[in-house]
Order: structure tokens, then sequence, then C-alpha cells
């Protein structure tokens, strides 16, 4: 037999709420949190609206939060959404089970650079009129001004070691950075770990934020990022044939994963089970997805073979659905592809119509949303879905939640650099 | 044990371990490629590790003489262009030296393992890499913050960074660091379709990528996977955040002899860059096409030491034996980090004399290229991979005090004959994140 995975705890930060139960009423209502970026003057730059997360305080999470306040809000909000996650399954405390069963595997991005000490050193290197910098005028420059333990915070295993040390997790501890499918990637290895016996309970998930000045100029380099800026509110729209590109946003998201056994044994509250994980690569290109979506139909058809699931048996998708042109093509093609005929009947909707894109954390706030749709019998829709796009006729559940009780639901995440990743979660049954 | 999986369109039947407790599907190492400061052959990379020689010296690429450490383990005359695939050279021009050095590292991995391109089933194919957000070269930016900064510590001028700047950057700008771009263009080169994922937590995330990829094999989602890490810290900017905030040795009068592990007089380390990449092959496999085997992986754990005190590394290194079906007794040597600071090699010592005691010989090889963070797991294994080969340790070098602090026994002096089967790797962060790897000699 194989060791089957459970959900005991669920915990966010994101732009719409801080809390499961706020987010999962704000998306069934159809809300938005986008608007005019103010971590930094964006005013100028070609998208100046963000997805972001207002009024968060790490000291209402933490009891001991003062070493954390000089982390990044990577750091911040992973241990706050941490803290509701192990609190909501009943392991916050240490001295709850063998700690050293329980591990972490987050998504989790890259700290942001400290970005005038970074423009001002290689502005004083620069050779007037060039595009050289010298580097030892560069490095002396900016020794003066490096700010050390805020330096040492941007180090991308942080957020996962914090996570431990604070919540005494002293199991296996991976954090891993595949661009928008990391979390859900997380999610997945996690769930095989506790499989292959490596640990019990994993907390899982992700945490990032790339609203920074140099985030939004890599995106708008890129040509990534709506440009919509005359109407943030309305920028996210995925599936719809005037969609421009995604809406960047920020936050967090862990649950509890738990060995079935092990969280019966202890009386858990389970929401849901993870029954499948697939991931594969596209293969294709750095950014584009491939064009007839061969790594995402492969990624959920293994998903649904790794959960004997059938598609008849998926009640409905929460979809990547960035909002990209790109993206949203090759999700509907490969779902098409996957589920054939049913393909028009199961219900899909994008979460990043409201929330924006949460990029490393993206996959897991989908996740615990699509956990408590199955709960409440509840389908958030897609907002700002005005133009039907010819090519894109499923159904994206445009505008109005929707009832319909659902027993297992299909959540996809694929990212930069042709990443794919499918997890099917199910309703709990004995 | 094993099942077939329904067809799905394009989807290939394959066969997925159920229980695991039964696995029985075992991986091997059959490729090895390496970029280092100390060598960019397996054979190179071999005879430094014998003769003792080290890769530390004065930073060659750039003046780093004003920051109190300006030593490393820089790679001399890396040329990306003449050693990446032709038909891949036109994508260099997205890759920060760290992805280049990541990528061809990959790349001579499969060529020394003999897989080309089309001779492994794609969807069969797949790629664990470590490798952290590279930092920006500076000529990149350089135009934009000409324009933007208003002088040292003054606030920069956003209307003009976002207005004027930000269209001075190249397009493809934030590609070229991403963490995930060498496993990405590994995938892209060899149209590798499995499982693809990239570890980020430094100096552990070279042992994790080897933990994830046995998993890999062992439960059948992959029969070959690549596996390995690039870092290049060799960098204005990184050396200067290190050196703000990194244990760092500061006797950069003396490059050869600065780092010294488990040396009563050490005092710091040295960061270095490189690629190392290794395949890692189902031994079914391998062993169908007649594959040269180097090594086996045999076991893995990871788990925390929280404040560094040594019972929690000790037992992540039991579970780590425990995996790998062994006894303390059967390991012919510890492959430590060796980081040459003081009190993390002190605690790194007391947890290997808690399984070890003073028995197992020690071998750290980091203080010969420097810490290569994400790559470093993966360079410091190979030098067990190679000890395991060839039937020789090589001595730890700079270990001429033992510390009472550090009760274990550091092999210096001679090469020393591998006479058990078995190898073990530390790594571990600065947080207290540890991984554990066993090795196995390979014996037809």
């Amino acid at each position: 037999m194989r060791r089957r995975v459970v959900i005991t705890g669920m915990g966010v930060i994101t732009p719409l709420a801080q809390t499961v139960s706020e987010l999962f009423t704000s998306q069934v209502e159809g809300r938005t949190a986008v608007g005019p970026i103010t971590r930094f003057d964006a005013r100028t730059f070609p998208t100046n609206f963000a997805s972001e997360v207002h009024d968060f305080d790490l000291r209402r999470f933490l009891k001991e939060p003062d070493r954390y306040l000089r982390c990044g809000v990577n750091t911040q909000f992973a241990l706050a959404a941490a803290q509701q996650a192990l609190a909501d399954a009943g392991l916050l405390d240490a001295g709850r089970g063998d700690r050293s069963r329980m591990g972490v595997y987050l998504g989790s991005g890259e700290g942001a650079e400290d970005f005038p000490a970074l423009v001002n050193s290689i502005a004083a290197a620069v050779e007037p009129g060039t595009a050289t910098a010298d580097s030892g005028r560069f490095v002396r420059a900016i020794q003066e001004v490096l700010d050390a333990p805020r330096e040492a915070e941007l180090e991308m295993h942080t957020p996962a070691g914090h996570v431990a040390n604070v919540f005494a997790l002293d199991g296996p501890n991976f954090a891993c950075q595949t661009a928008c499918a990391a979390s859900s990637q997380a999610i997945g290895e996690a769930l095989e770990l506790i499989r292959a016996n490596d640990a019990d309970v994993i907390l899982a998930g992700g945490s990032h934020s790339m609203i920074h000045a140099l985030g939004i100029t890599g995106f708008n380099r890129l040509t990534a990022l709506s440009q919509r800026n005359d109407s943030p509110r309305t920028a996210s729209r995925p599936f719809d044939l005037t969609r421009d590109g995604f809406v960047i946003g920020e936050g967090a998201g862990l649950v509890v994963l738990e060995e079935l056994e092990h969280a019966k044994k202890r009386g858990a509250t389970i929401y849901a089970e993870l029954t499948g994980y697939g991931t594969t690569a596209d293969a294709y290109r750095m950014t584009d997805p491939h064009p007839e979506g061969r790594g995402a139909i492969r990624c959920m058809a293994d998903a649904l073979a790794d959960a004997r699931l059938k598609p008849a048996d998926i009640g409905y998708i929460n979809a990547h659905g960035t909002s990209t042109h790109a993206n949203d093509a090759t999700e509907t093609a490969g779902i098409k592809k996957v589920f054939g005929e049913l393909a028009y009947k199961v219900p899909i909707s994008s979460s990043k119509s409201m929330l924006g894109h949460l990029i490393a954390a993206a996959g897991v706030v989908e996740m615990v949303i699509s956990i408590v749709a199955m709960q409440k019998g509840v389908l958030p829709p897609t907002i700002n879905y005005q133009t039907p796009d010819p090519d894109l006729d499923l159904d994206y559940i445009p505008n109005v939640a929707r009832e319909k009780k659902v027993d297992h639901v299909l959540s996809n995440s694929f990212g930069f650099g042709g990443q794919n990743i499918s997890l099917t979660v199910s309703r709990f049954t004995h | 044990m094993f099942r077939d999986r329904p067809v799905w369109p394009d989807s290939p039947r394959f066969p997925r371990v159920i229980d695991m407790a039964t696995n029985s599907r075992r991986a091997v190492l059959t490729g090895f490629g390496i970029l280092s400061p100390i060598g960019s052959t397996p054979a190179a990379f071999w005879d430094a590790l014998l003769a003792g020689r080290t890769g530390i010296r004065q930073i060659q690429s750039f003046d780093a003489s004003t920051l109190p450490c300006s030593i490393g383990g820089e790679i001399p005359n890396f040329v990306a262009k003449t050693a990446i695939e032709k038909n891949y050279r036109k994508s260099l021009n997205a890759m920060a030296r760290p992805v280049q050095l990541g990528v061809i590292a990959a790349q001579l991995a499969m060529q020394d393992a003999g897989l080309a391109r089309g001779s492994v089933v794609k969807e069969r194919l797949g790629i664990e890499f470590a490798c952290v957000m590279g930092a920006t070269e500076l000529g990149d930016l350089a135009r934009a913050s000409a324009m933007s900064s208003k002088g040292p510590r003054q606030p920069i001028d956003m209307a003009s960074w976002g207005r004027d700047g930000i269209n001075e950057i190249p397009p493809m700008w934030m590609l070229k660091y991403l963490p995930n771009m060498p496993a990405c263009h590994f995938t892209v080169m060899f149209d590798a379709q499995g499982p693809s994922n990239t570890q980020i937590p430094n100096d552990a995330a070279g042992a994790l990528v080897f933990g994830e990829a046995l998993r890999i094999i062992q439960r059948g989602a992959a029969d070959v996977m690549l596996v390995g890490g690039s870092e290049s810290k060799i960098h204005p900017l990184s050396l200067s955040r290190f050196n703000a905030f990194a244990p760092l040795t500061k006797k950069s009068a003396t490059p050869e002899s600065a780092v010294r592990p488990f040396d009563r007089n050490r005092e710091g380390t040295a960061l270095g860059e490189g690629g190392a990449a290794f395949v890692l092959e189902c031994l079914e496999h391998a062993q169908k096409r007649g594959a040269k085997i180097l090594a086996e992986v045999v076991g893995f754990a990871s788990g925390m030491d929280r404040g560094f005190k040594g019972p929690g590394l000790a037992k992540v290194i039991r579970n780590a034996l425990t995996n790998a079906g062994i006894q303390p007794t059967d390991v012919d040597h510890v492959n430590a980090h060796g980081l040459g600071v003081r009190d993390l090699d002190a605690f790194e010592a007391r947890a290997i004399a808690e399984v070890f005691g003073r028995d197992v010989p020690v071998f750290a090889p980091l203080n010969r290229f420097g810490n290569m963070g994400a790559a470093g797991g993966v360079a410091e294994l190979a030098g067990s991979v190679q000890a395991l080969q060839h039937g020789l340790l090589p001595a730890t070098l700079n270990h001429d005090h033992p510390d009472p602090d550090c009760p274990i026994h550091v092999h210096t002096g001679e090469p020393r004959p591998v006479t058990r089967p078995f190898a073990v790797k530390i790594s571990f962060t600065d947080l207290g994140q540890c991984a554990v790897l066993v090795l196995k000699k390979w014996e037809e």
C-alpha cells in the first residue's frame, strides 16, 4: 500500500486577505485587490499597478518577531502563513509530535536587492557615456553602503531555514525556485517525500514578492505584464480576447501535508486528500510555452494517472490562467487534449483574475482556494471576462461564482523555463 | 509493486513504484562534468585533488583588493563560446556566468555518460539542478543607473528610471539570472521532458538535488536524471555582499593556506565558482546500454540542526545511513563541508564524532576551490566519487594543527587507500539546513 497524504492545515497571506476564510469569501464575491504600486514610485514605469499585500504586520503572527522584522517580505509572509497553517493543524506547539519527522518544502523567491545601493554604486563606476562600469570602483562604492544583516537575509535559503527554526520543524528541508510553478512543485515533491517515508508531515507551499523596482523592470522588459494602466482592476482578464499580460501579485501560502495514519492517530481535521502529482518539462523555450502544450498535456495526464482518476472524475479545474496570450491559449488547448469532449463540461476558473499572479506562491494559494471550493461546494469565478476569445471556448465560470458539488479538483501551474506541475486534490473518504 | 499507467494522449506508459518500502530501483552515476578552479575535466580535477593543488588565489577578473577577503576560487580561462555545443551558442547571451557554467557542466556530464540528444526516451530524462539567483552584470544596468542616480546615498530618481532608464536595459535581462535557467536550457538542449526542478538552499542545495533525483529514480518517474549545480560568486556584487555578512577569511595575503578546515588556526572561508554535474541513472537502464558506472547513490536524508548543536546533524547522518541500510563501520570516509569557519567546523565535527568517533577519516575538499554555494555540494561530492572510483582518498589541505573542539580524524598527508565501500557527504547552510548523501563504490 502506498502511504496516503492528506491536508490538515492551511495558511495564506494574499493581497485579498490574510486568512483562508476571508480569502475564499473574497474569491466567491469576485473582489480584486489590484491597485497602484505603493512599494516604490512606479508612476513612470510601463506598468504602474500590482496586486499588493497591505496592512501586513508580522507581529500579529509571531510571539517573538523582532529578529525577523528585518527580513524581506518573502520570509515574513512565509512565517505568517506558516503560523496560520500549523495553528490550524494543531501542530504549532513545538512539543507536539516527533518534530524530526516534520519538514518544510518551500517554493520561494529571491529577496529584493538594495536598489539604491546597487544603482548608485554602479553609477559611481560608469565610464561617462558608456555601458561599461569599472568593477573596482563599484566594489569600493558599494562596500560603503551595504547593510550587512539585510544582505544576509537576501539569500535564497533563508525563508525555508527561518520557517524551520521558528516552528521547530526538524525534518527534511527543501526550497525550490521554478518560477511560477515553484509552490506547486514544492507541494508535489513534498507529497513524494511523505510517500517515500522521508517524513510524516511537511509544511509545503511558497512565498514570493517581485513587487520591487528590479522585479517590475525585469518583467516589463520581457513585456510579460499587463500595461493597462488606465484600468488596473480589470487588467487581469484570463481567457478574455483582450488579455494583454499578467498582473503581478505577492504573498504566501502554506499547507500542512500529513500522512493519513499520522493524521488519524492524533485526531486531526482532514480537509482533503492530495491524490496526484504530475511534473514535466516543455523542453521548448525560455519563456514561451510549447504551442500545443505538450508538457502541460502530459503533466495533467500524469497527475490524473498518479491519482488513478479519469478525466470524468474531475469536477473543477483551477487553471494557471495567467491572462497572457500564450498561457491561456496553450492551457486551453491542453485541457481539450486531455479531457476530450469532457473539456466543455468541466468548469474552469483562474484565481489570478482576482489575486493577480503570486509567482512562486501562486500555486499553493490556488490549491488552498481549490480545497475550500470543494469543501463548500462553491466554485470561484474568472472575473473581468467580457469578450470571448473564439479559440478559447471552454467554461471559465465567467464573472459569477457557481454552486457545484465536486469530489476531485485539478490545479495547474506552469512556469517560465517550461516547468509544468499539475496536482489533484480529492474529497477525503476513508 | 509496479503498475502500468493508463495511456493518456501523448502520455508514455511507464511503471510507477507504489510501495517505496519494497522499492528496488537502484541509481548509479554514469557521467561527470566539472568546471572548477582546480580543473575542468574529470582527469584534471582528480590530478589536482591527488597532488594537493589549490585554486584559491587573488581574484583576477576584477579589482577586489579593497575588500577584506579578496581571494577566491576562480576558473581560469573559461570560454563559454567554445565550450558550448555549437547549435546552442546563440543562447549564450541570455545566460549569466553561473548559468553558462551550469549548462556547460551538464553538457559535459552527458557527453561523459555517452548520452546524446535523443538517446534517452524524452519523457524519461529529467534534471535536478542547484542554483540561486545570479548577481546582475554591472554593464546591463550601467546606462540606466547613470541616468537615475543622483549620487552616493541619494534616493534614486525613479521617474527617470521608469521612463528612460528601463529602456536601456537588455530585454532579456532578468532571464539571464534566474535560478531555474540552467535546468531550462538543459531541457531544451537535450529534449528532456521529464521532471525538472531547481533547488536553492545555498550550501545544502547540492546534496538536496541528489536526494530528490534519487527518489525520482527510485519511484520510477524517470530513468536518467542530470544532477548538478552551478554558481559564481566571483563577481563584484556577490563578493562585496559576502564580505559584508559571511565568515570569510581575512588572510588574503596568503591565499593558498588561508582556508583551514578543522584546524586550530582557522578563521574563515573563501568563495569559489564552478559548475559540477553528474548523470544519475537507473541501474537497469545503465546496464542495458553498457554504460560505465562511476559509483552508486544509496542513501539520503535531510533535516535541521537548530542552533548548530550537533545532535541534529548527527541524526540526519544516521538517517542517511539507515536509508542506505549500512552501519558507521561500513564507511570508508566522510566528505565534510569543512568551511574553515571556527564555530561551523566545530559544529560539523561534533556531529561527525557523535556518529563515527575518531575512527573514520574525514576529507574536506572545499578549501581547494572555495565555497561554491549551490554548486558546492556537487563539486565536493565529486571528490568522493573519484576517490571510490580510483581506490584512493586524497588528503585534506591546510589541516596542520588539530583542534580539541574538532575531535575527528581529518585525513592529511599522502593519499590513503579506500578500504571500505561507502562514503558519506555532509552539506549544511548557515541556518542549519542539513543534507547527507551516501555513496557506494561500484563493483560489478
